[in-house]
């Protein structure tokens, strides 16, 4: 089974077969029934999504329009000019770039570091494995902010604060518990024998990752990196940490930038530029949606 | 190397599991630490990390100085790294200097811990550096005093001059049948009287903290004079004593009195001068920095013939003069010690002769006597008047808490406060805490 | 491949014997010690360094001073700020895993009833999962806004509850929650996936075995389906608690703790701590306290929903 095609949802529970044995007042109730989780199911679709509406709309709103009317107005007349100021106050494409760097770095390591941690622990085994792992696990557990100063005068002290790798190297670090144990559970369920034939044949441990493994990792990999890349891209307090300069700031700090000196905010033209920063990850997810969906659904469950 | 760097056994264990990583790092701001003495000029970047709007005066200025020089100096660059959100800046700044980065210039005020990096040899002295220049008469005195550390040492320099003034709308005080208050004791019956018209009566940024900290500053400095603050800060005063008391119980009756709009804790800066600018608050705390939009043809035409200001009243029996109340010279620049050489101090000297008269050419105060703001075309009256007045400043200056206090009580007084002013904190409840945490915290602090 | 294999599958058992035939002791540092550095330097070494740090007095500039167990002293029985923070740290636990995981089951329970249109509302449903913190804070400023109206008091009025209209990040009252719904709102869908696959792997005829012994739907979930998603649940549950414990943008953007401490959490006052006090020595006296916190945490959820089993 490929992960990119839908999979077909087993048949509703509660729905009867419509020539079913269910007596016809049975049915009447399981009907209203779902009319009404119809209904509270798009009631809570609307609280979840019109804010984000609501973000899209005010962007194109004039200033005047945003300070005085009604916030479920529609906007009076649409204008573009928050983002031409968006675009002249800050930096956003600099900060896309800079968002994709850390992204993309980050997710090479947890994927790279994450197989290798993972084929150690799972395929090629060692006396304290168990004791290796649950360091592992422990990471899962430990909050970030533990990190944050020890982090930042290790950088210090070594010159590798304000860089990419600053951001880099902890966002990977904390994901990577979560990469080994998605690796691992699914390694254990590549038979022994696959392994076994191969190393008969003569396979060294690198030939066996490379040949069956790795290839074998790829649904895996698509996982571990869209589960990763959502808080990734969005990460916060280690850019506000560790990043310094105007030339390495990611998004979310790229936003920050739009609060002005002594608090004064450009709301319009920071709602235009948060549209415009948000747009990229969303258009990704709605191409990929099924895929993420499908690796939230699939790696929780794996436990 | 006098400071001692934090030497975890562990960090070198963990420098070498980084090497590899370490070997790609990508250069970041570090400054360029080489610094020759031997007087010759060789041009490169510096950088100023400061902490003003990016379309600024200051920073325009800079830029077309910086320009200038960078024509006769090929290879000279100023790169301008600035952080507007104050907060957001200090803790970039105190970090950078935790950690030995600080650029050529910096951004700081007068607080707690530019003393202690000036005590530890990090920073230029201004004064020395100004006489050396020849340019230490030109500046007015407030603007260099409002630098300067408890000591009497300066080691920032000043690039604005501000007043802080209480504008307010004459028109709804005409509806509310008040005049502008004499004392600060008249402010709760001022409330008191706008509010039974539904007029709010003072728009205040509550989210941002210092404006309300301003508050705190104003009956103590009238009461007991600017000594007040400097020594609660080292906890050899005490809320407890008169002037506190008193200042104490004034903010929590114009909670009481219902001053501030609702929700000001959660008001923005933007929409606390919206408000003003609406037309329905009647009072609005705001510095100069303000004037090209509240007294130029930018402010709306609703309340443009309205607006007028009048500056921090007195208390009777007050210490302070009446043309004494908060001037700030803005957040001053320092100059790094570390990589200071021929090329900062020629750049410095070109920039620094050079600035008031590009400056003012903005609209701007100048902090030196040597050029007076260019009043804008669309200028209401009110502007020649904001600016007239800079001229007649006394010596005392109301310094604004926020750079005054240890940062640990400085947070926590900034928390209360709030409380307070909502009346979630009674007045002797806030005394005990605020004691309590300034004793904890402000001795150490302020050790020599 | 990559099809979720049932989640209760014995694995332990057999695992001792399996080691690759032919590897190497070289071969397995050279696939394990690049994750184990990276993993050591970033986690580890700064749980150590965080205590060692916390013996400490020192802020950055000046000389660090060894002042032994006094910022615990400190931290349990002269700073009540803490004390509040961890109080409200709890509060902010309790309000994300009943929106988080609460919310995860309704409407998981819900999207199993629906026939048409799973697939949109799964999509929808975790659309916010993709915006940045920062966005959200910006979002939600406007949204508790109350001069101006923002959206919530706006909708308040509209339903004939104006009275209850408040400026929601200023009021002592109500400022956890209303910066604890931001974090629950961000993730519901994704705990809301979770939960709702475990739910379509409860097998059919168990269901309908009790449908047709007239069990109502109470009945159903509670004695059949939830048993049967117990295991996901605990991962899940450890999942949002940990996310709940370490919370720290959205309170830190949307009201830097206050009014008060009334919105502090242990993780932006140790952040505050740190880089607006310069007190590092105290600042990681409390990141240990976070991550003991943690540790007891999960501890005790595993613990708890896992008698419920025996």
């Amino acid at each position: 089974m490929t992960l990119l095609t839908p999979r077909v949802d087993r048949k509703v529970p509660a729905a009867p077969a419509p020539d079913g044995d269910v007596a016809p007042r049975r049915r009447g109730r399981l009907h209203a029934h779902r009319v009404i989780s119809s209904t509270l199911v798009t009631a809570l679709v609307i609280m979840q999504v019109y804010p984000l509406v609501w973000l899209f709309m005010t962007s194109l709103r004039t200033e005047q329009d945003f300070a005085s009317s009604n916030p479920f107005s529609l906007p009076t007349e649409f204008t573009l000019d928050n983002f031409s100021r968006a675009f002249s106050t800050g930096n956003l494409g600099l900060n896309i770039v800079n968002s994709l760097v850390v992204t993309l770095g980050a997710n090479v390591l947890i994927v790279v570091l994450g197989m290798m941690g993972a084929y150690a622990l799972e395929v090629l085994g060692f006396r304290l494995k168990t004791f290796v792992r649950s360091m592992f696990l422990l990471g899962i557990i430990v909050p970030v902010q533990i990190a944050l100063v020890p982090l930042f005068i290790d950088y210090a002290n070594i010159g590798l604060l304000d860089t990419y790798q600053s951001m880099i190297i902890p966002l990977a670090a904390f994901s990577l518990p979560m990469s080994i144990y998605l690796f691992s559970s699914f390694y254990s369920y590549i038979s022994r024998e696959t392994y076994e034939a191969a190393s008969m044949d003569g396979a060294g441990p690198y030939r066996v990752f490379g040949q069956i493994t790795l290839p074998l990792s790829v649904n895996t990999i698509v996982t571990v990196v869209l589960v990763n890349s959502i808080f990734i891209w969005n990460d916060f307090i280690f850019a506000n940490t560790f990043v310094l300069s105007d030339e390495l700031k990611t998004i979310p700090l790229g936003l920050q930038n739009y609060i002005g000196a002594m608090g004064n905010v450009d709301w319009t033209a920071t709602f235009a530029a948060v549209c415009v920063t948000i747009t990229p990850l969303m258009l990704v997810f709605l191409v990929l949606n099924k895929a993420m969906i499908y690796g939230l659904e699939s790696g929780a469950n794996k436990g | 190397m006098k400071h001692h760097r934090l030497n975890v056994a562990a960090v070198a264990a963990a420098a070498s599991l980084t090497l590899t990583l370490a070997a790609c790092s990508a250069s970041g701001a570090s400054p360029d630490s080489s610094s020759s003495d031997d007087g010759t000029i060789t041009p490169r970047e510096i950088s100023w990390l400061l902490s003003r709007p990016a379309d600024g005066g200051v920073i325009t200025a800079m830029e077309q100085i910086a320009d200038e020089y960078a024509a006769d100096h090929p290879g000279f660059s100023l790169n301008l790294i600035t952080t507007p959100d104050r907060p957001s800046y200090i803790q970039k700044y105190e970090t950078l200097a935790a950690a030995h980065q600080l650029p050529e210039l910096f951004d700081t005020d007068a607080t707690p811990f530019a003393k202690k990096l000036a005590g530890a040899g990090q920073m230029v002295d201004a004064e020395e550096l100004l006489t050396d220049l020849g340019l230490y008469d030109d500046y007015l005195p407030a603007a260099l005093n409002y630098q300067r550390f408890d000591d009497g040492s300066l080691y920032m320099i000043p690039f604005e001059f501000q007043l802080e003034f209480f504008w307010y709308n004459t028109a709804l005080f005409e509806q509310a049948g008040i005049d502008v208050p004499a004392t600060l004791d008249d402010f709760p019956a001022m409330c008191e009287a706008l509010r039974a018209q539904g007029i709010t009566p003072i728009a205040l940024d509550g989210q941002d903290l210092w404006p309300l900290e301003r508050y705190m500053a104003y009956y103590p400095f009238r009461m007991a004079g600017p000594e007040y603050v400097q020594a609660l800060k080292k906890g050899e005063a005490k809320f407890s004593d008169p002037a506190g008391v008193a200042a104490v119980n004034w903010l929590y009756d114009l909670g009481q009195a219902g001053c501030f709009q609702p929700g000001f804790s959660s008001t923005g800066y933007a929409d606390a001068q919206a408000l003003f600018t609406t037309g329905q608050a009647a009072v609005y705390n705001i510095g100069t920095w303000e004037l090209s939009n509240l007294a130029t043809e930018n402010l709306d035409e609703g309340v443009r013939d309205d607006v007028d200001y009048f500056t921090l009243p007195t208390i009777d029996g007050a210490v302070t003069a009446d043309n004494e109340y908060v001037t700030p010279s803005g957040i001053g620049m320092a100059v790094n010690a570390e990589t200071y050489d021929p090329l900062v101090k020629d750049f410095l000297a070109y920039a620094l002769a050079r600035y008031p008269e590009v400056y003012t050419e903005s609209g701007a105060l100048s902090p030196t006597t040597t050029a007076s703001a260019a009043i804008p075309d669309n200028a209401t009256p009110l502007y020649q008047r904001a600016v007239d007045q800079a001229g007649d400043v006394g010596d005392a200056i109301a310094m604004p808490w926020d750079t005054q206090l240890d940062p640990t009580s400085n947070t926590r007084l900034q928390q209360e406060l709030t409380l307070l002013v909502q009346g979630d904190e009674t007045p002797e409840g806030f005394i005990a805490t605020m004691d309590a945490v300034i004793a904890e915290n402000g001795p150490e602090a302020f050790a020599e | 491949m990559g099809a979720p294999p049932p989640p209760d599958r014995p694995r332990q058992s057999v695992k001792e014997a399996k080691m690759l035939p032919g590897r190497s002791k070289i071969s397995v540092l050279v696939f394990l010690v690049p994750p184990l550095a990276v993993y050591a330097f970033a986690v580890l070494l700064p749980i150590v360094q965080s205590l060692f740090l916390s013996l400490f007095k020192w802020d950055g500039i000046t000389d660090m001073k060894f002042v032994g167990l006094d910022n615990y002293v400190k931290m349990f029985t002269r700073d009540d700020v803490f004390w509040t923070s961890f109080g409200n740290a709890m509060g902010y636990l309790a309000i994300c895993l009943v929106l988080q995981l609460g919310g995860a089951l309704l409407v998981a329970g819900l999207l199993t009833t629906l026939r048409r249109g799973r697939e949109l509302v799964k999509t929808l449903y975790l659309l916010p999962a993709v915006i940045s913190t920062v966005a959200i804070a910006f979002l939600f400023q406007r949204i508790y806004s109350y001069e101006p109206t923002g959206l919530l008091n706006q909708v308040l009025e509209w339903v004939g509850l104006g009275s209850l209209a408040q400026p929601w990040l200023s009021n002592v009252d109500t400022v956890l929650a209303a910066v604890s719904v931001p974090e629950g709102w961000r993730f519901a869908g994704l705990y809301m996936l979770i939960v709702y696959a475990a739910l379509l792997a409860v097998p059919k005829d168990l269901e309908e075995a009790a449908t047709l012994d007239r069990a109502n739907w109470w009945q159903i979930f509670w004695r059949i389906k939830f048993p049967y998603i117990r295991p996901v649940w605990i991962t899940t549950t450890i999942m949002a608690a940990t996310y709940a414990l370490r919370g720290f943008d959205i309170p830190y953007l949307l009201t830097n703790g206050g009014p008060g401490q009334a919105s502090e959490l242990l993780t932006t006052y140790m952040y505050k701590t740190a880089f607006t006090h310069t007190d590092y020595g105290y600042a990681s006296a409390i990141s240990v306290f976070i991550v003991v916190e943690c540790l007891v945490a999960v501890g005790l959820i595993y613990f708890l929903l896992r008698r419920k089993v025996d």
